[in-house]
């Protein structure tokens, strides 16, 4: 018995600390509420949206995207210039950047970071951006040190403040992939590459250059971080930021109703909004994301009725999207036709599929000789509106004559699924780029193609894509090659989401990006809570 | 006696070898691996290589187990393949937490359900027993996560006195902060640990008073109050102790449901992610202890046996 006292007596002290200060009165302090705790804060080897969200908190970007061109736009880079071989860029840093232990952030430091996601040890998600810089390639190849030491041949700091950056053909989405940020070189440039993703250095960002700085990381619990007086933008005006980690959905609710937490980001649930909303303490905010829903089609099934193109093209059919967005998503989401989003500069509001009959999905089958067969579709349990999909799709289904019998998988489940093509039509969600290149998912080389798509046509237009800097042009070219993509029907575009966010009213300046919760934190700020709460 | 012990820490051995080999198989025959989580994650294939091979996860599986074995000798138990961080540092960051939510519980739970139990056996038929009886039916039929969804609809949003989720609300918080943190999930907890132990109380505690020895400490005119304590108690100890010592790697292994309504930051929740994303050291790691939890609790019980009950220390 006394034994156990002690252990409890013991947590106490631990949890406790030493101090029991009071509460500070008179600072703004934001408490924001995320599902999930990050696992590093490390961005360049955060492989989750919830590390790479908190990441956001500490550490500047080198660029910036607005949010609603999503056009390039300075941060750490002041300036950015493509020199007249239209290969070179050349990079001008903000003057004064410092990092929070007062250490000047400089060109080496940009320069090392380069090294380090080019580096062969390198595991993170970066590199495949990187490859377009010449000389990138070979030193990831090469490894001649441990270290993020040496050379590449297209990277050249010119002086503390400029850095060149060569590339080895035109790209022209590059720049909108610089938004990742730079690592202190004078805290890192004696670390192993391979040893570095789990640097403790690296995981308490002891120095760091974002708009906040880390007071405490408290696993599973909450991120807590403080101003930082130097950051490059101006000191941000709410003084600290709990942001606390609440799997529990429903307790998030009520933890905002209750006062106890300022905003509840992107993901509150389409029939809560109705609720939250009548409340005058708490506003709706809502934003465009670069994600959408689909139903992918195996077509790798040797004689399978989906091999065939008017098939798919039934089944493209089936589902009437308008009603979806509206029943489904109450009006939460625009009906998608195809690969572009509304977030895209090439998106084309006219483009649409003409919406498809039964009658006509049942003669398009009778066409192709599959008058009737079964198919299997697969989506991850627990995700209402998707399961809502696929009982909608298998009711229209049955009216041409296809039986759909529906599997609701476990998350990892699903997965192997999905890598072992044992589905037919598997209903899930993908990201897209901020800019309009679709190579990732409909090259025929793409890293991101998972299904196979693979027509010649679109490969050049693609390639030719990223060759031209003209945006009328690449609007025109992302255009065709769209139309080209949809007539296949290797995939049912459904819809693209809204990101929904429940906020205290008293929050100002809130304005998510399509990428990133805590864009421009820094002008955020509490009206009213000056005297503390 | 330790001829008894020698031959517990052997077949524990073995236990804990069967338990390893056998957590090894299943752990790598479901699919996946950490870095295919996410399937929109845009990885280099040569990263990943590269990773696999950093974390000597491209040898065969006889090597790999090997390899696992020799380290956890060496007194090493790995590194989390997705916080790159050793197992008993994340283990113990979270154990605190832990122990304090589940130790009161338990603790709450067994006091309650001692004394109602005996209560209850004493006055047998009686308006306290058939309310209990009712409760304890209530509290094993409920699920646990609904009632503590209700408790927060109720204690955090109809009257907000507590909070619904956390543990404090900074780093400074005071032990109140924390003790109003504690209240709706000790009390999830307790209701459902209590209707468990307090039938097994109310029975033992009515088996012994069926007894012959009892009837005749009443027929010697002692109080009742002294042979409840005396002689009713002290004879129905021996299956609670059992109960109790058998809950005991629980208290370590945290409470997930309640840790999950209530965002508590302990390890059931890690346990939990771990094993979804397929961290294979900590989830090795983590059902080796438990094993090794498990039958040090019956060796627990078993000693506790001989302690309370002279007639097994005569036998051993």
């Amino acid at each position: 018995m006394v034994f156990v006292l002690m252990i409890i007596g013991f947590s106490f002290l631990l949890l406790n600390g030493c101090q029991k200060g009071q509460e500070e009165t008179n600072l703004q302090v934001l408490h924001v509420a995320a599902p999930a705790s990050p696992i590093t804060l490390n961005p360049l080897f955060a492989r989750d949206a919830g590390s790479l969200e908190a990441a956001a908190l500490l550490h500047p970007q080198l660029l910036g995207t607005n949010p609603d061109t999503l056009e390039v736009e300075p941060r750490l880079f002041a300036s950015f210039e493509l020199q007249a071989d239209n290969l070179t860029y050349l990079f001008r840093l903000q003057e004064g950047l410092l990092w929070s232990d007062g250490t000047p952030l400089t060109a080496d430091d940009v320069a090392f970071t380069l090294l380090l996601i080019s580096h062969g040890d390198y595991t993170g998600w970066l590199y495949p951006l990187l490859r377009f810089v010449d000389g990138a390639e070979e030193y990831r190849n090469k490894r001649l040190s441990p270290y993020a030491q040496g050379e590449i041949s297209g990277i050249r700091v010119i002086d503390e403040h400029t850095i060149a950056i060569r590339l080895k053909q035109l790209h022209a989405p590059f720049l909108s992939y610089l938004t990742f940020p730079p690592l202190p070189a004078h805290k890192l440039q004696n670390v192993k590459v391979a040893e570095m993703e789990g640097h403790p250095s690296l995981r308490n960002v002891l120095v760091g250059a974002g708009p906040y700085l880390l007071a405490a990381w408290k696993p599973d619990e909450y991120l807590h971080v403080r101003a930082n007086p130097d950051y490059h933008l101006g000191k941000p005006k709410i003084a600290e930021i709990y942001y606390r980690f609440i799997p529990n959905i429903e307790a998030q609710v009520i933890e905002l109703l209750a006062g106890k937490l300022d905003l509840l980001p992107t993901a509150v649930k389409v029939e809560d909004v109705e609720m939250l909303a009548a409340d005058r303490q708490i506003s709706i905010h809502k934003n465009e994301r670069l994600v959408y829903d689909y139903i992918a089609i195996n077509q790798k099934e040797e004689g399978s009725p989906l091999k065939d193109k008017r098939v798919r093209q039934a089944l493209a059919m089936l589902l009437d999207k308008d009603e979806l967005v509206t029943n489904l998503l109450l009006g939460n989401a625009e009906v998608l036709h195809g690969p572009l989003l509304p977030l895209h500069f090439a998106f084309d509001r006219e483009f649409s599929q003409e919406k498809g009959s039964l009658p006509a999905a049942r003669q398009l089958l009778l066409q192709a000789g599959h008058p009737q067969f079964q198919l299997k579709l697969i989506f991850n349990s627990g995700n209402i509106i998707r399961e809502n999909v696929a009982l909608l799709f298998k009711e229209q289904a049955a009216q041409v004559g296809i039986d759909v019998q529906i599997h609701a998988l476990e998350w990892e489940a699903f997965l192997a699924a999905l890598t072992n093509g044992d589905y037919d039509l598997a209903i899930l969600g993908r990201s897209a780029d901020a800019d309009p290149d679709l190579s990732f998912h409909w090259h025929s080389q793409g890293a991101g193609n998972r299904t196979g798509y693979a027509n010649e046509k679109v490969d050049r237009l693609l390639e030719e894509g990223v060759a031209v800097l003209d945006k009328e042009r690449r609007s025109e070219l992302y255009r065709q090659i769209q139309e080209l993509i949809v007539a296949d029907a290797p995939i049912i575009w459904l819809y693209t989401r809204q990101a929904i966010h429940a906020a205290s009213a008293d929050l100002q300046g809130f304005a998510a990006h399509p990428e990133s919760l805590f864009y421009n934190v820094h002008l955020w700020s509490l009206a009213g809570r000056e005297d503390g709460l | 006696m330790i001829r008894l012990l020698l031959n517990r820490l052997w077949q524990t051995a073995i236990v804990l070898f069967g338990v390893s080999v056998i957590t090894f198989i299943i752990m790598h025959s479901a699919p996946g691996h950490p870095l295919q989580a996410n399937p929109e994650l845009r990885l280099d294939p040569t990263a990943v290589e590269r990773w696999l091979e950093l974390r000597e996860l491209d040898e065969p599986l006889p090597a790999q187990y090997i390899g696992w074995l020799s380290r956890m000798f060496r007194g090493d138990f790995g590194k989390s393949l997705i916080y790159n961080r050793p197992v008993p540092e994340l283990a113990l960051e979270r154990l605190p937490a832990t122990l304090l939510l589940t130790v009161p519980a338990f603790l709450l739970a067994l006091g309650l359900a001692i004394s109602c139990g005996t209560w209850a056996a004493l006055r047998q038929g009686g308006f306290v027993d058939r309310l209990l009886g009712l409760a304890t039916l209530a509290g094993l039929s409920l699920p646990s996560f609904w009632l503590g969804i209700i408790l927060m609809m109720l204690f955090s949003y109809g009257y907000p006195w507590l909070p619904a989720s956390g543990m404090r609300t900074a780093e400074n918080s005071s032990v109140s902060d924390i003790l109003a943190h504690l209240v709706l999930p000790v009390t999830m907890l307790v209701a459902g640990s209590f209707s468990y132990y307090v039938r097994y109380v109310r029975y033992t505690v009515l088996a012994v008073l069926s007894q012959d020895f009892i009837r005749i400490a009443r027929a010697r005119g002692f109080t009742e109050l002294y042979i409840v304590f005396r002689h009713v108690l002290p004879n129905a100890s021996l299956p609670i102790v059992t109960v109790a010592a058998l809950s005991l790697p629980q208290l370590f292994t945290g409470a997930l449901v309640a840790e999950y309504v209530f965002s508590w930051p302990g390890i059931g929740r890690w346990i939990v992610t771990s094993t979804l994303a397929r961290d294979y050291p900590v989830i090795m790691a983590v059902n080796l202890s438990a094993a090794a939890l498990v039958a040090f609790s019956n060796f627990l019980a078993d000693l506790l046996f001989l302690l309370i009950d002279p007639r097994l220390r005569f036998k051993a």
